[in-house]
């Protein structure tokens, strides 16, 4: 079964996100920052999915993304980013820091299913 | 659907909880605007609300904290500098947004509010054309449901092609002038999109706003977070019931261990034991799941003060200490009210202006202290402003303007209890009324608020220096220690709080000791006059005045209820118990005696008296004021009849007299063969010296001759020498009002008066000396025998 982290700082966007997780049948855990998320990557281990926001206390989304994959043990990790922010330049710095896909807050059950199989976590 | 609705309760709970946060942290930007920690906590609040109501479909909250969102975009990127029109508006923001969140709790919806002036405000105080572009955006992006990396591109396409290039353009020179660091082709993006703005001043300006986590704010921030993960939120109804099954659980119990009592199964005991320890413990662990810290009700504090401060034109700063003090859930929600009010008139009415503060020789800031500590199972909230403190003067003036007291009693009054006055219902002393405190509704309302939930507040002032608050409040309303009586073979429970003493009044004494004043009775409690009120009859069990005649048995509980005392009652007082509070029936509810229900150790149900409410029903003030007013003005009409203690004797045959107490100096028996003669006179050997005697039943004729058996007589001390006065028999010491009539004059006699419903005559001791020729020459040196 497949396990995602889930990193938001707003628990209901966690909540969310987890219910959809668990209806396809993926396990899922979370952190409410950057820098939770680095702690529960470095002690959970068979991790393959990540979802990330974008602007939260401590650590933000993208700091986070730069520093999972500078590590070469989060290669096949794959990373989703789950923001509001829409600006294409935006979409630009996410994608060069690493993420495998990017989806834009409020986002459809459909779409995030969809994400999913891209990244090939559901399929 | 449901899962949904669980969803959006989750959505409320955490955005509740985020705003409270808003509102420190922008009452913190206010005394520090050029934190840019504070303005990033507070974009991220108002992001994030904005960024989760999206799921939702709620658009006025979207477009609200939306435009909020622009605002603070823009103070994050200092673009405006924070202003206090701005940190008002903001404020105002948190006010709607929580008012959007209550409406959606409440109906599921936001309700039919039309914010657009809020919106505009905020529109207009960021750049005004910025916000209609990433509105539409954000508009555009929520109607197509589905968004991805092109249709962002789509939707700038879009914007453009809705001729808003202009705006685009203008906005893009202006925001390309103010900031000139970001690369112009950032610059746009970054003033409607507020992330961006966070990356370009992270990369191109302020690096170490976003990397630094050692900042205070941070730090505690990461804290919460390592605790979301040790703690769990619970349904507060299941916390509730929990409560309740506890409380069931505490009275089968009590249950348990009457009936172990009964057996004689030594194991049985053991158990009972055990599962009454188990119990105490589970017992304490449920109640303190409910205990929440003091601070949920007073970060909102903070807020409120700084808005009446500022419709006042004063500058206060609050200082809170014992913040961490826990209390049950329940209690907090109940001081809620009474503490807003005491702080809006400390700072309404307690600190002075700035002009007033600075000639006074204080600083033009009020400081007002609140502190919260544990005291001996209550919890005590203090509330101390350093302003001008009460003006007692003008407050006595008050009270008696409004007939709230006599103006003996005013003349007789002390300044706290003066004071005292403002809890009175009806009182207010603002002499124009204010829209902060003037409403009506005064420290009275404080002061039942506080005691409904059992709890007391007074008042201290220092004249010039300021003014205390202090508000006392039980740890806990689940679970109370209470009283267990009983009258017409009901069982009824008194509140321990509201308890001072016990009182058995027996007999003879019955009679003297109730005192009937304008269809009241009293009794006279050491001196101080208290209402008698019968339990029976309040409760309609039976007739007015039956209780008075029978059992010649009179058990008194003495109560406490706002300042008044008075005595309850009843047939038999019992054990002092811990009982579980239960709600009343709707039935009852509207019953003013009583405060809730208990079930007993014998399965019986027994009501709790609310004596606050009792005392109102009985009118209690009302008979207190007479009973004093009565006293005030019967001591006026003779200083003859004032109550004195009388220590009462026998000289022979129904002849009975007496002396004040304070003439006795000692009781004493001297056996006959101790007498001896001194001149004319009889005497004894007494404490190393010689006491002439003077026999009391010669003043009526020729005293009795003494052969045998012992003499009674009281030693008196006159001047500094003794005397002793022999008596037939020592009856009584009495505490009564002595109304001296003159029937016939006599020497040696003050004159007679009516004492335990006999006429006793009252002796003048230093007439009598002089008559037996007993002045000092004749009487021993009392300062040898000393």
């Amino acid at each position: 079964m497949p396990k995602a982290l889930i990193i938001d700082d707003s628990s209901t966007v966690r909540s969310i996100i987890s219910k959809m997780l668990t209806s396809w049948g993926i396990a899922s855990i979370q952190a409410c920052n950057g820098q939770e998320a680095l702690q529960k990557l470095s002690t959970e281990c068979d991790i393959q999915l990540a979802l990330v926001d974008w602007n939260m206390p401590i650590m933000n989304g993208l700091e986070f993304v730069k520093q999972v994959r500078q590590e070469s043990s989060f290669k096949e990790m794959r990373i989703i980013m789950v923001t509001t922010e829409t600006e294409m330049h935006q979409v630009v710095s996410a994608l060069e820091a690493g993420v495998d896909e990017y989806i834009m807050k409020p986002f459809t059950e459909e779409i995030f299913k969809e994400k999913l199989n891209m990244v090939g976590v559901i399929g | 659907m449901s899962e949904l609705d669980e969803t959006i309760k989750e959505f409320l709970v955490e955005s509740l909880e985020n705003l409270e946060q808003l509102d420190r942290e922008l009452l913190a930007l206010e005394s520090d605007p050029t934190k840019i920690e504070t303005i990033n906590t507070i974009f991220r609040i108002v992001h994030t609300v904005k960024g989760t109501c999206g799921f939702f479909d709620f658009r006025k909250l979207e477009k609200v904290s939306h435009v909020g969102e622009n605002l603070l975009d823009s103070l994050r990127s200092q673009k405006i500098a924070v202003t206090e029109v701005i940190i008002t508006t903001l404020l105002r923001l948190s006010d709607t947004l929580r008012e959007l969140l209550a409406n959606i709790e409440e109906s599921g919806c936001e309700g039919d509010g039309d914010y657009s002036e809020l919106v505009g405000l905020l529109t207009s105080l960021n750049e005004q054309k910025i916000t209609l572009t990433s509105e539409a955006i954000s508009i555009n992006s929520k109607s197509e449901g589905s968004v991805d990396e092109s249709s962002v591109v789509l939707l700038k396409t879009q914007v453009s092609e809705e001729g808003q290039d202009d705006e685009l353009q203008r906005m893009f020179y202006a925001a390309q002038s103010e900031w000139q660091n970001a690369s112009s082709l950032e610059a746009p993006g970054a003033a409607a999109v507020p992330e961006s703005s966070q990356i370009g001043a992270a990369e191109n300006q302020a690096p170490s706003t976003v990397a630094d986590g050692s900042e205070s704010p941070k730090v505690s921030e990461s804290k919460k977070s390592e605790l979301s993960e040790s703690s769990l939120r619970v349904d507060v109804n299941l916390l509730d019931k929990l409560m309740n099954l506890v409380g069931e659980l505490v009275l089968a119990r009590n249950q348990i261990l009457q009936f172990t009592k009964s057996q004689n199964d030594g194991e049985f005991a053991s158990t009972s034991q055990r599962l009454n320890l188990i119990t105490s413990e589970l017992q304490e662990g449920v109640m303190r799941t409910r205990m929440q810290p003091i601070s949920t009700v007073w970060n909102k504090l903070p807020r409120i003060v700084r808005d009446i401060a500022h419709s006042c034109g004063k500058k206060v700063v609050l200082e809170m200490q014992g913040k961490e003090t826990e209390l049950d859930k329940t209690i907090i929600e109940a001081i809620k009210d009474p503490l807003t009010h005491v702080i809006r008139n400390s700072v309404d009415h307690g600190i002075e202006s700035p002009e007033k503060r600075l000639a006074a020789g204080k600083g033009a800031e009020g400081v007002l202290v609140m502190r919260a500590f544990h005291e001996g199972g209550q919890v005590v909230i203090e509330i101390s402003d350093d302003g001008a403190g009460l003006n007692t003067e003008r407050i006595r003036a008050k009270a008696l303007e409004k007939g709230l007291i006599t103006s003996d009693k005013a003349a007789s009054m002390g300044e706290a209890e003066v004071n005292r006055l403002i809890f009175l219902p009806g009182f207010s002393t603002a002499e124009q009324i204010t829209n902060i405190s003037g409403r009506g509704v005064g420290m009275d309302v404080v002061r039942s608020n506080i005691e409904r939930i059992g709890g007391a507040v007074d008042v201290a002032s220092n004249p010039g220096k300021g003014a205390k608050f202090t508000i006392k409040i039980p740890l806990t309303l689940a679970i109370i220690p209470a009283l267990i009586v009983t009258t017409n073979n009901n069982r009824y429970a008194i509140p321990q709080v509201n308890l001072l003493e016990l009182v058995r009044i027996e007999g003879a004494q019955l009679k003297q000791s109730i005192e009937r004043i304008q269809g009241s009775d009293f009794y006279r409690l050491r001196g101080k006059i208290l209402p008698l009120v019968y339990l029976d009859e309040q409760l309609g069990l039976s007739a007015a005045n039956s209780t008075k005649s029978g059992g010649g048995i009179l058990n008194l509980v003495v109560v406490r209820a706002d300042n008044h005392q008075f005595g309850l009652v009843v047939d038999a007082i019992h054990d002092t118990e811990e009982i579980v509070v239960k709600p009343l029936g709707r039935l009852l509810k509207g019953i003013s005696a009583f405060a809730g229900a208990t079930i007993m150790g014998d399965g019986q149900v027994a009501l709790i008296l609310d004596i606050v409410g009792m005392a109102r029903k009985a009118q209690i003030a009302k008979k207190e004021a007479a009973a004093k007013h009565e006293e005030s003005r019967s001591n006026d009409e003779g200083k003859t009849s004032e109550r004195k203690k009388m220590f009462v004797f026998e000289l022979g045959t129904n002849k009975r007299a007496a002396v004040p107490l304070d003439q006795v100096y000692r009781l004493e028996e001297f056996p006959v063969q101790a007498l001896e003669s001194a001149g004319d006179h009889i005497v004894v050997q007494y404490r190393d010296g010689i006491l002439p005697l003077v026999d009391l039943r010669g003043i009526y004729g020729e005293p009795p001759e003494i052969s045998e058996g012992s003499l009674r007589a009281f030693v008196h001390l006159s001047g500094d020498r003794f005397v002793g006065f022999v008596v037939e028999r020592i009856l009584d010491i009495v505490e009564q009002c002595v109304n001296v009539e003159r029937p016939y004059p006599k020497q040696g006699l003050v004159g007679s008066a009516v004492i335990q419903d006999k006429v006793t005559d009252l002796l003048d001791l230093s007439a009598i000396l002089q008559l037996a020729e007993l002045s000092p020459k004749h009487s021993f040196d009392a300062r040898e025998a000393r």
